[in-house]
């Protein structure tokens, strides 16, 4: 069990309660001056944090050896999404092979948790959470992440490639 | 009459009902793909085994009829695990699309094999490939590879559409489902192959990939398709109305539907609906609420009507409720107007011997019956003619909610509405509401049938109560609260949220057996 400390009678008083809020800022900065490796904060932005590469930030979508789309628009993940912000519209491929792909794709990423649970969803490697973690913007649109910048973002260098390929799993007789 | 025991539990049935039907009556459970209600006994899918005391091995439930005295169970360690294992077969070469396919959540592999599978495959084999993705026609699309072979739809197509064009072709795992030489199927009952397919290698394109089945939600109405009154199951959600399903009435419709009773969803859906009330009262349309046009109609009209009700006359169609035409005539009286006029471009008697109509309206009769203590319907004609030669001057239509039947419809809109007071009430809009020739149009919404409670009288005068299923567009009224609103009375609402009692979880889901 933690137990929360309490304020002993002392800093019910002004000046007691000050004084001791004062030396505890004079001995970190004291500290941070001659040690300023060991300080916990950053000059954001000038400065950043290096998360590792498996870190969950925005969303990618995968992409096929040709480029298209991986998403069959089966809609799991958007079922799956406990916030309910990635919304499909799914439609009939003109190459039967494919069958269903995703029209449009959009995920309203200010309602979204980062919990990851599309990316459980998925069965077939469509989506991923990638390590982008910084990602402003200046209007609401810029918050609706399409399939343009889901999948095909400048910093994505045309797609990352799905592990699941249909092709290579009809020639294995799956 | 025979009694027999099953999982321990003793059950009378009807002479000559098979074991799996005595097992429906008990509502347990039992693995089948191929026995269907509505079809004949095909014995194909090897999956509904039980074991019979006394007899030789495992029996199928499907073909065995019930004996007095038979004790029969599906419970021993032997039954399921034949039924595992035959489950596996019957998955060997299913290619397991489930992400594309439009049958999960309803799929009877998915279920079933929740239920009775749940084996690890031990298949090492290739799978056999198949055609997919196959245009059958105009409806359905096959995809064979799904497809196990249940016979199901071979079955329907030679017993009840009568029209054989299904069948299997070739031998062992080569077999497959299709037309002779790819003749497309195009029968009037097409759609019902795909609602018994129990997998989804036969599925609709009117509703392929536009909803997962999982977001839908669905409750009972009645078809307002033609006078058969087929009872059928709306699926919505917020969005809308996306497909209409059968539910099985052996008076009415038995397990089936025709193909153009699945369009009716398609025109109670927003897009073509008259969302608010209109008034046209000399060159420019103003909207108002529904409410608020017919408080005005009662304060500029009803006094007038009442003074000279020989003016006036109504046009009705069959496709309201008796409810509706029980306030609507009761207003007439009230009015002193008698005279009542009956549209109906699809007035025939055609029947094809299954369950598709000519007349294309839900409640002729129930309009006839009405009607009848009230004096003689004339036609629509009559009415035309009154109003050319300027003997009708207030004309109340109650329009068709089904335009596409009606193939007078825009005519006698521009003739009816030659009337100096024209009064329009309708679930839908169209283009030729634009050129009204009334100098003083009113357009009032009116709740489609899936919006309202009543009773349809089909054909053979059965009358069929059906309820409130979704509301698509909040500012219709019904014709009753029309009326009562046109009389100068005050709606009373109940705006307490109310249970939907009616509302099930997917039938096809959950009573694959019933389809
Ligand atoms: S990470 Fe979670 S909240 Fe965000 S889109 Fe995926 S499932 Fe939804
Ligand atoms: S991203 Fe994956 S889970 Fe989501 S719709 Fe596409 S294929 Fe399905
Ligand atoms: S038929 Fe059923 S099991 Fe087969 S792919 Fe479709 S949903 Fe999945
Ligand atoms: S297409 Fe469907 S109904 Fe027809 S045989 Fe195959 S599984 Fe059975
Ligand atoms: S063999 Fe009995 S249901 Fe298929």
């Amino acid at each position: 069990m933690s137990k929360v400390p309490q304020p002993s009678e002392l800093s019910n008083w002004y000046l007691p309660g000050i004084l001791k809020g004062l030396g505890y800022t004079f001995t970190n900065m004291v500290k941070n001056i001659l040690n300023p490796k060991k300080m916990s904060t950053l000059n954001y932005p000038e400065e950043k944090y290096k998360y590792s590469a498996r870190f969950k930030g925005n969303h990618i979508l995968t992409v096929k050896k040709d480029g298209s789309l991986r998403c069959t628009a089966c809609m799991l993940c958007a079922t799956n999404c406990p916030a309910q912000c990635i919304s499909i519209t799914a439609s009939e491929h003109e190459d039967p092979t494919v069958e269903k792909y995703p029209i449009n794709y959009e995920i309203d990423i200010l309602r979204c948790v980062f919990c990851g649970f599309c990316e459980e969803a998925c069965p077939v490697d469509a989506i991923r959470m990638g390590p982008e973690w910084q990602t402003p913007g200046l209007a609401g649109a810029d918050f609706h992440y399409d399939i343009k910048k889901l999948a095909y973002r400048a910093n994505l260098k045309g797609g990352i490639q799905s592990s699941v390929d249909d092709k290579e799993r009809h020639e294995a007789g799956i | 009459m025979p009694k027999c025991t099953i999982n321990g539990k003793e059950v009378e049935v009807k002479e000559g009902a098979t074991i799996i039907e005595a097992f429906k009556t008990m509502s347990e459970d039992i693995a089948h793909y191929c026995w269907h209600p509505g079809l004949s006994i095909a014995g194909v899918c090897r999956l509904c085994m039980v074991d019979v005391e006394g007899a030789r091995g495992p029996q199928i439930a499907c073909n065995t009829v019930v004996k007095d005295g038979m004790v029969i169970t599906n419970q021993s360690e032997q039954i399921k695990d034949i039924v595992r294992w035959g489950m596996d077969f019957h998955l060997i070469n299913h290619p397991l699309d489930c992400p594309i396919c439009d049958q999960a959540g309803e799929c009877g592999l998915q279920e079933q094999y929740m239920k009775f599978g749940q084996y690890d495959p031990e298949m090492n084999q290739q799978k056999v490939k198949k055609r997919k993705v196959v245009d059958l026609g105009e409806r359905v699309v096959l995809d064979s590879e799904r497809c196990i072979l249940c016979s199901r739809c071979v079955r329907f197509t030679d017993e009840v559409s009568k029209t054989n064009e299904l069948g299997i072709f070739n031998r062992g795992d080569r077999s497959e489902v299709g037309t002779f030489k790819d003749k497309p199927l195009n029968n009037k009952y097409s759609i019902n192959t795909v609602d018994i397919c129990p997998v989804g290698a036969l599925t609709s394109k009117d509703f392929r990939f536009r909803q997962r089945v999982w977001y839908l939600k669905n409750d009972d109405t009645v078809c307002n398709g033609c006078s058969t009154g087929c009872n059928v199951k709306a699926y919505f959600n917020e969005e809308g109305l996306f497909r209409v399903k059968p539910v099985y009435n052996e008076e009415v419709n038995g397990h089936w539907m025709c193909d153009d009773g699945r369009d009716i969803y398609k025109y109670v859906n927003k897009e073509h609906r008259l969302l608010k009330a209109k008034n046209n009262s000399g060159s420019q349309w103003s909207e108002l609420t529904a409410g608020k046009a017919m408080q005005e109609l009662h304060n500029s009209l009803f006094a007038e009507i009442k003074a000279a009700p020989e003016k006036t006359g109504v046009v009705l169609t069959g496709q309201y409720t008796n409810e509706e035409y029980q306030a609507v005539f009761a207003t007439l009286k009230e009015l002193g107007v008698t005279q009542a006029f009956h549209w109906n471009d699809t007035d025939s008697d055609d029947f094809d011997g299954l369950l598709i109509r000519g007349d294309k309206n839900p409640n002729t009769k129930g309009l006839q019956n009405a009607a009848s203590a009230f004096g003689a319907l004339k036609s629509v004609a009559d009415a035309e003619a009154a109003i050319a030669s300027g003997s009708l001057e207030t004309v109340m239509v109650l329009a068709p909610e089904n335009i596409a039947v009606y193939s007078n419809y825009d005519k006698t809109f521009a003739a009816l509405s030659k009337a100096k007071n024209f009064v329009w009430f309708g679930a839908n809009k169209t283009e030729c509401f634009e050129t009204t020739n009334s100098s003083n149009t009113w357009m009032i919404p009116i709740k489609s049938f899936v919006e309202k409670s009543g009773t349809f009288t089909n054909h053979a005068g059965l009358d069929q109560t059906f309820n409130y299923v979704t509301t698509v567009v909040a500012g219709a009224l019904t014709m009753s609260e029309a009326m009562t609103l046109f009389k100068g009375e005050t709606l009373e609402f109940d705006l307490r949220a109310k249970p939907m009692t009616s509302m099930k979880n997917n039938h096809f889901t959950l009573n694959r057996g019933e389809l």
